[in-house]
């Protein structure tokens, strides 16, 4: 009897295990049915589509932020017998594009209610779906008022033809981000102009980070802090024509700068998206500048608004540059065309939609009518700002940004680069070569067929 | 007449092990060869176009065992990490398993509650791998709580990035894989040992041999096709080992690629571009070094016996 037991449970437990690591070997994707359903239900049906159209609206993304806004936005415009359904895949090391991927490659032959009616795709690899023939012309699906978004937003969603397959729901020019209480230590003042004329360039910008470190502070808290300002600015793309890897002198400007600020004690080790760095928002964070759009001080910067609220404000920074984005694309073979193009109408078009994003969920938006309306508010004010008006700053930014010299790869060279560069900079490899060598061999492994400088 | 009602059960036999063989070779054998046979072939992704599958012979695996410029190459390197890392927790893995197993066993001891005891130390098997190594990672980040500990008692001045020295990182998958697989091992010596007859433990006694040598001369040459088993199946899994690094090292196999193993390469290969040609160069020289190291292990086991 007791060995039966015995056995029982070793066969009970190597089920569990072996079920177990099925599941951790492909991080499984959460497919849900949200609470979407539930909303379109309760709410008339304000326009009913053509009625051969499907009944399941699926959505692809990798987090839950545009997912908020279409279900307090957009849900209720949606007729009541069409299901939400979304399919969320965390993009860490590319399994949100793997995933994509994989569903659209099967679009064809997916059974109706399966096919991908939308889906959203990021600055990094947006180029991929939008030159090939998974996506489609969107100007044909009824969304061709494009007079109020920002252009680049517009041409990143093209392909090489020009022809537009997605829209932005958002703009995203990137700021420094400054703590008040830090700058004042070291500056003197926390004014978003003085502030911006303190370091307007790289040279001053390294001054102050003698000062910062001088008076006991730390000048960004990631070596990757300003990446995205250096590699935004670059001016060849990451792999050429020929297929080969290149290094931007931009890039190597970067990696002299971080060699530089680990080694003064400047900044630390941390990743841009590392616990170690996020403990620098807090109530003890010691470091006085951040970049990021809104996007990041809305939605990433917890540690700051639970501890620091009303001690942060922004300015330009040393060079205009964006960071991210999320667009929403048409994929090819959708049976809810009328949703879609409506949906993507109502992010850009509905002026009523975009005032609600920016005064309610703090986006800066990609219509330029109402950016414009609420940078000259003066009532309006960003609680976590300490009163600033960053949307009439972004809108300023908003001009200079160009969406240039993107590859397929991006997001594999821009991550990759910075955690094998790390290794250098923490002295787990003894040379910037060695790092160097280490990221040649990760991008032969993701890129096949290209040619690296090793 | 007689005769005829006499009925051969063997048939039923073989009926019985059908199901058996019908998914082996649908599930194993048949992906098998597909494997091999992808990897003469050039086939990839390349954003959303395919480019092959074309023929190219043994240029895949010519790719993977040709050196780098600094004369390393990079497969072997990936085996000889995973191999270290299976060491490091497969020794300690099997002398603490038979320790326990021998007390568990052990008739003059006579633990009561042993059932107790078996679940317990099975318990880390029963947490997802990954979910087990993002803990591991979590506690010993540098803002994790090893840190703040030996922070407060004054033993650090500030915090170590533990993960990015390759012997702590290598030992904290040790660490994982050991603390993970000890307890099924236990269980499997200690169903091993009770096989053995008591008679003989009763003779031995009798005879007064002491513990040394009743574990010596009758345990262990006993248990040995167990413990062939265990090893091999140890090894096998130790091959194989992926989430445990994997989520440790973020995939990257920091640091400097020393906790990089060889399915970590194939994920990467088969992830973004969906690489068959190259993953089935890298699987099939797996299975090949696989099916080595257990030959050897096994011959080497089974040696003494012979004598």
């Amino acid at each position: 009897m007791k060995k039966k037991l015995v056995s029982l449970l070793m066969v009970a437990t190597m089920a569990a295990s072996m079920v177990a690591c099925g599941q951790t070997a492909t991080e499984a994707p959460a497919t849900e049915a949200p609470a979407a359903d539930a909303a379109a239900t309760e709410a008339p049906a304000a326009e009913t589509p053509a009625a051969e159209e499907g009944k399941v609206f699926n959505i692809y993304a990798w987090n839950e932020e545009y997912k908020g806004f279409f279900e307090k936005y957009y849900a209720d415009k949606i007729p009541a017998d069409v299901e939400v359904k979304w399919t969320i895949v965390p993009s860490d090391n590319g399994a949100y594009q793997e995933a994509l991927d994989n569903a659209l490659l099967n679009q064809e032959n997916a059974a109706a209610d399966e096919k991908v009616d939308m889906f959203l795709a990021e600055a990094d690899y947006i180029l991929k779906y939008t030159n090939s023939d998974f996506t489609q012309d969107i100007t044909a699906l009824g969304v061709t008022d494009f007079s109020n978004t920002y252009a680049y937003t517009v041409e990143a969603a093209s392909d090489v033809a020009g022809t537009v397959k997605g829209v932005s729901f958002q703009c995203c020019p990137s700021a420094l981000i400054y703590r008040r209480s830090i700058a004042k230590e070291v500056l003197g003042t926390d004014d978003p102009t003085e502030v911006q004329a303190a370091l307007s360039s790289w040279d001053k910008f390294d001054a102050v980070a003698a000062d910062a470190k001088a008076k006991g502070y730390l000048m960004t808290p990631s070596y990757a802090e300003t990446y995205r300002v250096f590699s935004n600015n670059v001016s060849q793309p990451w792999i050429s024509d020929a297929n080969e890897l290149q290094f931007d002198a931009n890039i190597n400007t970067w990696m002299d700068q971080a060699e530089k600020y680990v080694k003064e004690g400047y900044t630390l080790t941390e990743g841009i998206w590392d616990a170690g760095k996020n403990a620098e928002m807090g109530k003890d964070g010691k470091a006085l500048c951040f970049f990021g759009p809104a996007w990041y001080f809305n939605f990433c910067m917890g540690p700051a608004h639970d501890e620091a609220m009303g001690d942060w404000a922004i300015c330009e920074g040393p060079q205009a540059h964006f960071w991210g984005g999320t667009w929403l694309l048409a994929p090819t073979g959708t049976d809810n065309p009328t949703i879609l193009a409506d949906c993507m109408n109502t992010f850009i078009n509905d002026e009523a939609v975009c005032e609600n994003l920016i005064r309610n969920e703090a986006q800066f938006t990609n219509n330029q009518a109402v950016n414009a309306k609420v940078a000259s508010d003066p009532e309006y004010a960003s609680e976590f700002l300490g009163g600033q008006n960053d949307v009439a700053i972004f809108a300023e930014l908003a001009k200079n940004i160009k969406f240039q010299n993107v590859t397929l790869y991006d997001q594999y060279c821009n991550e990759g680069l910075q955690t094998y560069f790390v290794e250098y900079l923490k002295g787990s490899v003894d040379s910037r070569d060695k790092a160097l060598a280490n990221f040649y061999t990760y991008i032969g492994e993701k890129v096949p067929g290209i040619v690296t400088p090793q | 007449m007689k005769n005829k009602k006499s009925v051969s059960y063997s048939k039923w036999g073989y009926i019985f092990i059908i199901p058996f063989f019908v998914v082996y070779i649908i599930f194993n054998l048949y992906p098998q060869i597909l494997t091999v046979y992808n990897s003469f072939f050039e086939n990839y992704r390349q954003g959303l176009t395919q480019v092959g599958p074309n023929f190219v012979g043994f240029s895949n695996y010519v790719a993977l065992l040709t050196p780098s410029s600094e004369g390393t190459i990079d497969i072997l390197r990936y085996l000889g990490n995973t191999m270290i890392m299976w060491v490091m927790g497969a020794v300690p893995q099997f002398l603490i398993a038979l320790i326990l197993a021998l007390i568990f066993t052990s008739s003059r001891l006579n633990i009561k509650g042993q059932g107790v005891y078996k679940s317990i130390i099975y318990m880390p098997n029963m947490i997802m791998a990954a979910a087990f190594s993002m803990l591991f990672f979590t506690m010993f980040s540098t803002v994790g709580p090893v840190n703040q500990v030996l922070e407060s008692m004054g033993i650090l001045d500030k915090p170590i990035d533990f993960i990015s020295f390759t012997l702590p990182a290598r030992s904290l998958v040790a660490f994982m894989n050991f603390l993970m697989w000890f307890g099924n091992t236990t269980i499997m010596l200690v169903a091993g040992i009770q096989g053995i007859d008591e008679s003989l433990f009763e003779a031995a006694k009798i005879d007064g041999a002491n513990s040394w040598n009743v574990f010596s001369r009758i345990t262990l040459p006993l248990l040995r096709p167990i413990l062939v088993y265990v090893a091999i199946t140890s090894l096998i899994g130790g091959l194989r080992m992926f989430d445990v690094p994997q989520v440790l090292s973020k995939g990257v196999g920091m640091p400097d690629r020393t906790t990089f193993t060889v399915v970590m390469l194939l994920n990467n290969y088969l992830g973004t571009s969906k690489n068959y040609g190259m993953a089935g160069a890298v699987s099939v020289l797996l299975f090949i070094v696989t099916a080595i190291l257990s030959t050897f292990v096994f011959k080497f086991i089974n040696k003494k016996e012979e004598k």
